[in-house]
């Protein structure tokens, strides 16, 4: 019966089973079918989120991109204000712009289709020129596990917390060699750090070279501008860290360790003289004298004496350093590591006066007399008060004296518990210093934890090592027993209370919330100021002062152009990095004042 | 989650069949199995699991470049349709003369697989039949997809930029010029 089968009937009717379902064929009217999931469309770029760090545009293999600024966007620190635009005749959609982009704002989107006769038109903003593309993103970066930046940070070796206070040794061990190397090859090189940097330090160009292996241009590029780097690799307040590419979803590059790696690899004041080996211009017979050798002076006589001017350096104290010698405690900063720096500015032929106090020892119209320009570079001497019934009883210290002494040797009786009053770096240095003592130490602050001015990883460093932390109380009364010596501080509790124009949050007394801690030892830590007693009154209308601060031109200059001035008696930041841009920007000013505009320009 | 019955009894099969001729064999998740040999064996192999084992399927024959260790890496992946399991075999071949097998005659689809492979990374697969062409034009430069192939060099030898993005900036540049940092001549060549 081949010319009847059963089958030839029954077999369409299996078609029937279809009716009830969805047809594959197109819909009329036109219905879009979306692409997949992570589908490499064109490109959306979240304008907000991007900082501009041009690493897309970098790492392109077919020069699709480029970095063009765009209007409305202003540029900042931590953004270059340049956008990525792109050329999709050239796109490949590889798609590593996206994977590369440490902010992930960048990604490709679900949108395949864009036609247009014009070939212009395939020049584009992603972003902005398409906004509608947020919805339909697709290709990102969203897993930083399978990122090829990486974003977690080499770790630092440490002492143990128990280990540590102990003694003054050194806390930070710094890295090995494979540990710098691995932890410079996560750098971008986009260079967005070094707008954050007072100095404008070249800091792409350092991390690179220690990534390659070349740690001698390393140490050579940080000292094109920086005397002092390994103060700097030690206790910066590393902003430029801040603002790093990386830390938007990661860890920012150790910019600060790697520093230190770079500089610990000349092991003294010779080795630093044979690598970085400046070129030192021959003597051009002008003299300059500078008053105070902290970071400010120092870098104003190194970089003096590299031009061949004659420095002299004034320093009422037996050491140079200024701060980073009397303020930092050792276990931050070793003397070996300063004394090292401090020599090889000698080797490079600063001249220094020690133990010699301008205004008591040589008057400061001698020195102005003496020589063709003055620096002044004093900081802040003096600690503002705490203000309160007491304040002078026997056990009150200031932290900046406090610091002064037990960096000069002495060893201070600071009894069994101490209470450092202020929420600065100084005060957890006062903190972590009176733990090696051996006393408890309880920090009182008057705003809440995260309102502390002080480095975060200070702060978690000084609780580490045992330091209480005791926020938003105020303190009101030193009380005293009969021999004037300190027994106990009475705080009062605050309450946080939103600022209506705007600003942070003050603290408010809150009333009858009196409280009394016992202790031996109060170190006040909430200021300091300077003192220009040494300066006589008749420059007093050159000098010009606003709110303890001399008043500086853009090269550093006072009204009396004789006169520079610069570091904390100067910059309202007051920390060593800004000291040394106030130092360098004195020295383009003397070199413009002392030999003309031509000179600056060669280097 | 499934567990792993089917995949680990494939890996005693293969086991006991090649002992020391395979090895790095394990279950890497759920369907799928990973092995190594070498470029002797993996005729015998590849014939043993498709006519022996029922993997019949090629999916896919991928390179990878280990240009740090000086060795290309092949990739075969076989499925299995009833099992529903990858086996992904791999090879190593040495980067300096890059010979392996041909296989076209196991699977004949291996022969576009192969063709693509001696244009974009230059593995020769001896008694190969095909034109020498498949997606590249008279190239006589480096194969385009070795590691050690500059394509940002080729890239702005060969083709021209289009009219108006002469504007574009260098960030690195135009953050020092605003901040007015100077960049030591020396120090510029490690500037990206």
């Amino acid at each position: 019966m081949s010319w009847f089968n059963i089958k030839g009937i029954t077999n369409p009717l299996t078609a029937l089973g279809q009716v009830a379902k969805k047809p594959h064929t197109i819909r009329f009217p036109y219905e879009e079918k979306p692409a997949a999931e992570r589908y490499r469309g064109l490109h959306y770029n979240d304008i907000d989120y991007c900082i501009g760090c041009g690493n897309c545009a970098e790492i392109c293999m077919n020069k699709a991109i480029d970095m063009v600024p765009v209007e409305g966007i202003e540029p900042k620190k931590g953004d270059s204000g340049l956008r990525p635009r792109i050329d999709n005749g050239r796109c490949c959609w590889c798609g590593l712009c996206v994977d590369v982009c440490p902010t992930g704002s960048l990604s490709l989107t679900r949108e395949y289709i864009f036609v247009s006769p014009n070939p212009e038109d395939f020049l584009w903003m992603p972003g902005i020129s398409n906004p509608d593309g947020k919805d339909k993103r697709s290709w990102r970066s969203n897993d930083l596990n399978f990122s090829i930046n990486t974003y977690e940070r080499e770790k630092m070796p440490m002492l143990d917390p128990k280990e540590r206070v102990k003694s003054f040794a050194e806390v930070v061990l710094g890295y090995e060699e494979d540990q710098a190397r691995r932890e410079a090859q996560r750098c971008l090189s986009c260079g967005l750090c070094t707008e954050a940097c007072p100095e404008h330090m070249h800091i792409p160009e350092y991390i690179n070279a220690i990534a390659w292996g070349a740690d001698d241009d390393s140490l050579r590029i940080i000292y094109d501008n920086n005397p002092l780097p390994e103060t700097c690799g030690k206790v910066c307040t590393r902003r430029c860290e801040e603002v790093c590419a990386l830390a938007k979803r990661g860890e920012p590059v150790a910019i600060r360790w790697l520093k230190r790696y770079a500089t610990e690899r000349a092991l003294n004041a010779d080795e630093i003289k044979e690598i970085v080996n400046p070129p030192i211009a021959p003597k051009n017979g002008k003299t300059v004298g500078v008053i105070g050798a902290g970071p400010a002076g120092l870098t104003v006589g190194y970089y003096l004496a590299l031009r061949g001017f004659d420095v002299e350096i004034y320093e009422r104290n037996s050491r140079a350093g200024g701060m980073t010698m009397y303020g930092i405690p050792k276990y931050r900063l070793p003397l070996e590591s300063l004394d090292k720096q401090i020599e090889y500015m000698k080797k490079v032929g600063v001249k220094f006066h020690f133990n010699t106090e301008v205004g008591k020892d040589i008057s400061f119209d001698e020195i102005y007399q003496k020589y063709d320009a003055v620096f002044i570079g004093v900081g802040l001497q003096d600690a503002w008060k705490l203000g309160i019934e007491g304040e002078d009883a026997d056990g009150v210290w200031s932290a900046i004296h406090f610091l002064r002494r037990v960096n000069e040797g002495e060893r201070i009786d600071v009894g069994n518990r101490v209470v450092v009053v202020g929420g600065g770096n100084t005060a957890i240095d006062a903190s972590r210093v009176s733990r090696r003592l051996g006393a408890e130490v309880i920090m009182l602050y008057r705003r809440r934890k995260q309102d502390m001015p002080a480095d975060w990883e200070e702060i978690e460093d000084a609780e580490a090592e045992g330091v209480q932390i005791w926020t938003q109380g105020i303190p009101v009364k030193v009380i005293t027993d009969e021999q004037g010596k300190v027994k106990a501080l009475r705080y009062v509790k605050a309450e946080m209370v939103p600022d209506p124009r705007g600003g942070r949050p003050r603290p408010v007394p809150i009333e009858g919330s009196e409280t009394d801690i016992e202790c031996t030892t109060v170190i006040a830590a909430i200021g300091q100021s300077a003192d220009y007693s040494f300066l006589p009154e008749k420059y007093h209308d050159k000098v010009k002062m606003n709110r303890g601060r001399i008043i500086v031109n853009e090269w550093g200059q006072t009204d009396d152009p004789k006169i520079f001035a610069g570091g904390d008696a100067v910059n309202r930041v007051a920390d060593a990095i800004s000291a040394i841009a106030d130092g360098y920007r004195a020295v383009k000013g003397i070199v413009r004042l002392l030999l003309g505009e031509e000179a600056l320009k060669q280097k | 989650m499934a567990d792993l019955q089917k995949e680990n009894l494939l890996l005693e099969v293969l086991k006991n069949h090649f002992n020391d001729k395979i090895f790095d064999l394990k279950v890497q998740r759920h369907q799928r199995v990973h092995l190594r040999t070498t470029t002797e064996q993996i005729e015998a192999v590849l014939l043993y699991l498709k006519e022996k084992l029922g993997y019949k399927h090629l999916s896919h024959i991928s390179c990878v470049d280990w240009i740090e260790e000086n060795r290309f890496e092949l990739v075969y992946i076989l499925w299995h349709p009833e099992d529903k399991i990858n086996v992904l075999v791999k090879v190593d071949v040495d980067r300096l003369n890059p010979v392996a097998p041909n296989i076209d005659y196991i699977w004949p689809q291996a022969n576009t697989y192969e063709r693509e492979m001696r244009e974009m990374f230059g593995i020769q697969f001896p008694g190969l039949v095909g034109r020498k062409e498949l997606i590249l034009e008279d190239w006589d430069d480096l194969p385009p997809m070795r590691r050690d192939f500059d394509t940002l060099q080729y890239v702005m030898e060969n083709f021209e930029f289009r009219s108006g993005r002469e504007d574009a900036q260098n960030v690195r540049e135009t953050i020092a010029k605003r901040t007015g940092e100077e960049i030591p001549e020396f120090a510029k060549k490690y500037s990206r």
